[in-house]
């Protein structure tokens, strides 16, 4: 993996050029993985992706808690023929990075044992030695890897399990610098250590003891436990822990963290310094039945951050989700059909909308990387702080908890009977 | 001439089977042109189970099916009006036909009556007592201007006996005058009588020459796929083409098993509608020549064939069947995956039945097909009388299994067919 800097900047945070592997397209950071589930783009096949999102290269973001079931398939094959990881879920010429834990989902805290990582899958607890792990990983064959480490932290967590998650991810990690030539994967050292200056600055030495080439780049890890938990987070606590870590790691490696944060989170993290982030807001988003519609060009008009679909008042809205947006799903569908869908539970519904959030949610990436270029992220900033309105606007997303209700529905028949 | 004056739907057979009574067209409506024989994908709530429209046309679907009694429900005739109809709403434009909305009353609601003023029910949102008459059925599907719509008939079950079935067939027979009276849109929607009779013949002639006195661009064939035997089924569907007007498309309701579309074609009928492909993808199934292939069984983990190698579809291009072993049932996509899969075959069966026919090599392809279907399998005796009625002959079978052994597979299919007659 190579990763160039081509410009920094005090407040702009900054840009590069990241080629995964030899003869791979060359990515431009600030970087957006899809993120996947089971290896497929959530509700999205590649078909319908390449079709009508994007047809340019993307990382795959894959994770072991979703995909673990496979290991005995991608053994098989890996040795029955050259093609790759991406091309086994349907995206060939994709690159991809494996990472432990699904960012979509909260990841259920617990069992962490002194030489055990738990892994909650689909199927229930499974239990990672630093052993297993390397074995899948070789078995994954991805293009970048992670390294094995216990992120259970967040804000809440007491001092003790903060230092236990550096001190249990040290260990980890001794094995598989020991043992990373056993595969050909480029390794993304963990920092972890949640809130605590103490156990980052320990978990960052740890990684800064290896010679440089032993890993390719850095993931910062355990400021949340994934799924709506990172919508919801202390951006004044969340970024200045942040600058703590960023002042100790090297410049040319690229800096990774995961999860939903929101986009307000995302551009100041930007500004320190992180280069790496993935699409699961737009996943959150969609399962919760919010359009995107965040503005990210510079104009006066005042934004809001989401469209409700649950929303009964746009049950007869014949216009598109966001006007001007270029997406198959505002291109071709209304409002009114996304609550009808949403209303009749139809899988087109999350379809459509997944179409328009990860359009609008890449459209916002490429802003930003404009932005970072001409050294105008603080304006981008301001104007994903307020919407051009007098106060912040709140990115959170909470669980839908709405039940459809049967009184809601027209009446059908009844309502043209006598 | 303005496009007004050009009838709703017009119906060209462009090649006859020399052998059997199938028959290739070409049907033209307000959306699509249709070729037929056609198998119509069931759109039930104004969208098709996880796939895009943009696919559909892909898939070169002409026509899809929407259920007049879901619509109705959500997102209600209000809506439906100030949208302009069900193809702005789900911004499909190509073509579409609405059932009448009887059936399922009668096979969903359980408290539905039926009277000769219409279908007496109880709604299921606020218990009140609700009627729906032919000419409600009409206004409903009116309003959401499907290019063909169903008259509202009256629905007994297939396997009832006695005066039941010819009162049934009389109310038809009265009900289709009240639809087409009703009608307020003949110059966009063409409106399809249903014949009914259940398993008499005599009540199905009489009931087709009735019909075919009135003004219609086409004919439903209704009351059939609801649990009667194989034997019955496929006699209905002879008497009825037998009569039936050659100028015109026949529809026959509910039917979609490979199978039974191939004996149908053969039996002269243009047009089918089934949930099935779709249905079965959700429970992770396959659609392939040999019958299905359940992906969620452990053989297929390390198959690392696509489904149908020799299948076009977007899914087989680029998905292995250990893949979607993986995922089926799990991740969503796995439903858009296979509904595009079992789409696709079932409108690649179609097209390679048009071209046998085209080409008049139809008896052909059925015996090929047929072996294909049932591999070691012996072919049920009902498929073999009913094509041997159309003068196609198969070949007996090489080595005749015992019908113990064939047991399974029947009771298979016939449990599928309960479960969709039920739905």
């Amino acid at each position: 993996m190579k990763f160039a800097i081509e410009s920094i900047s005090k407040n702009s945070g900054r840009l590069g050029q990241l080629r995964i592997k030899d003869g791979g397209p060359e990515l431009r950071t600030p970087l957006l993985l899809q993120t996947t589930k089971g290896g497929s783009i959530p509700w999205l096949s590649a078909d319908v992706f390449e079709s009508h999102v994007s047809q340019k290269p993307q990382v795959l973001q894959f994770t072991l808690s979703t995909m673990d079931q496979m290991t005995e398939a991608l053994t098989q094959w890996h040795s029955s023929g050259d093609r790759g990881l991406s091309d086994y879920v349907g995206f060939p010429g994709h690159l991809n990075i494996l990472l432990l834990r699904d960012p979509c989902e909260t990841t259920p805290s617990g069992g962490n044992d002194r030489d055990i990582q738990p892994l909650f899958t689909r199927r229930g607890k499974e239990s990672l030695t630093p052993e297993r792990y390397m074995e899948m990983v070789a078995s994954f064959k991805p293009d970048v890897y992670q390294g094995l480490c216990d992120a259970d932290t967040n804000a809440e967590s007491a001092k003790k399990r903060v230092q236990k998650s550096a001190d249990r991810t040290e260990k980890f990690m001794h094995y598989i610098y020991e043992h990373r030539d056993k595969v050909e994967s480029t390794l993304l050292a963990p920092i972890v250590g949640g809130y605590c200056t103490f156990a980052r600055t320990q978990s960052i030495k740890h990684v800064r003891e290896q010679p440089a080439g032993s890993y390719g780049g850095y993931i910062l890890e355990g400021f949340h436990t994934n799924g709506l938990t990172a919508t919801t987070l202390e951006s004044s606590k969340l970024l200045s822990i942040v600058e703590h870590c960023i002042k100790q790691l090297e410049e040319d490696k690229p800096r990774i963290m995961t999860g939903a944060y929101t986009p307000l989170t995302v551009v100041e993290l930007i500004s320190q310094g992180i280069d790496v982030f993935d699409t699961s807001y737009a996943y959150c988003a969609s399962l919760n039945f919010k359009a995107l519609t965040f503005g990210f060009v510079q104009d006066a008009v005042e934004h809001v951050p989401f469209l409700d679909i649950t929303d009964e008042a746009i049950k007869e809205e014949f216009k598109p989700l966001l006007s001007n947006c270029s997406c198959l799903t505002c291109q071709k569908h209304t409002r009114a059909y996304l609550h009808h869908l949403y209303k009749t539970n139809e899988l087109l519904g999350p379809i459509l909308l997944m179409v328009h959030n990860l359009h609008h949610y890449m459209a916002f990436f490429e802003a930003i990387r404009q932005s970072v270029a001409n050294d105008s992220l603080p304006q981008l900033i301001e104007l994903v702080r307020n919407q051009n309105g007098k106060s912040q606007v709140d990115y959170s997303i909470s669980a839908n908890t709405k039940v459809i209700s049967k009184a809601t529905m027209g009446k059908g028949f009844a309502a043209a009977a006598v | 001439m303005s496009p007004s004056k050009i009838p709703p739907l017009t119906y060209k057979v462009v090649a006859e089977c020399s052998v059997s009574k199938a028959r290739a067209g070409l049907m033209t409506l307000r959306h699509s042109e249709v070729n037929t024989p056609v198998f119509m994908p069931v759109g039930t709530q104004g969208t098709l189970k996880g796939i895009l429209p943009d696919q559909l046309i892909e898939l070169n679907c002409q026509i899809l099916l929407g259920n007049t009694y879901h619509l109705g429900l959500r997102p209600g005739i209000e809506t439906l009006k100030k949208a302009g109809g069900l193809h702005q709403f789900m911004s499909w434009p190509r073509a579409i036909l609405t059932d009448s909305g009887g059936f399922q009353m009668v096979s969903l609601l359980q408290l539905a009556e039926i009277d000769e003023h219409g279908v007496n029910f109880r709604s299921p949102f606020d218990n009140s007592q609700c009627m729906l008459t032919p000419e409600h059925s009409i206004q409903i599907q009116n309003a959401i201007g499907a290019d063909i719509m169903m008259q509202l008939d009256d629905v007994v079950k297939t396997t009832t006996v006695g005066p039941r079935v010819e009162e049934a067939m009389e109310r038809t027979i009265r009900w289709v005058d009240r639809c087409i009276e009703a009608h307020a849109r003949d110059d966009d929607q063409s409106l399809f009588p249903i014949v009914q009779g259940g398993l008499d013949v005599p009540l199905r002639q009489r009931c087709v020459s009735a019909l075919m006195e009135r003004q219609v661009r086409g004919f439903a064939v209704g009351g059939l796929s609801g649990g009667e035997s194989k034997h019955d089924f496929w006699r209905m569907v002879d008497v009825c083409t037998g009569y039936l007007p050659k100028d015109k498309p026949r529809y026959l309701m509910g039917v979609g098993f490979a199978a039974d579309l191939v004996v149908c074609v053969a039996l002269g009928i243009d047009m089918f509608d089934c949930v099935f492909p779709t249905r079965t993808a959700r429970f992770g199934c396959a659609l392939v020549d040999s019958g299905q292939l359940n992906l969620k069984q452990p053989k297929y983990k390390l198959d690392m064939e696509p489904i149908d190698k020799d299948c076009e579809c977007s899914t087989c291009k680029r998905y292995t069947r250990s893949y979607l072993h993986h995922i089926a049932t799990n991740e969503s996509v796995s439903c858009s995956l296979l509904s595009i899969h079992n789409v696709a075959y079932q409108l690649r069966l179609m097209r390679s039945m048009r071209e046998a026919i085209q080409q008049d090599e139809f008896p052909q392809f059925v015996q090929d097909f047929m072996r294909k279907h049932f591999k070691d399998d012996s072919i049920p005796a009902w498929i073999r009388e009913a094509l041997a009625a159309v003068n196609i002959q198969l070949p007996t079978d090489p080595e005749r299994k015992s019908n113990q052994e064939q047991k399974p597979k029947t009771d298979k299919r016939q449990e599928a067919e309960e479960q969709m007659a039920t739905s």
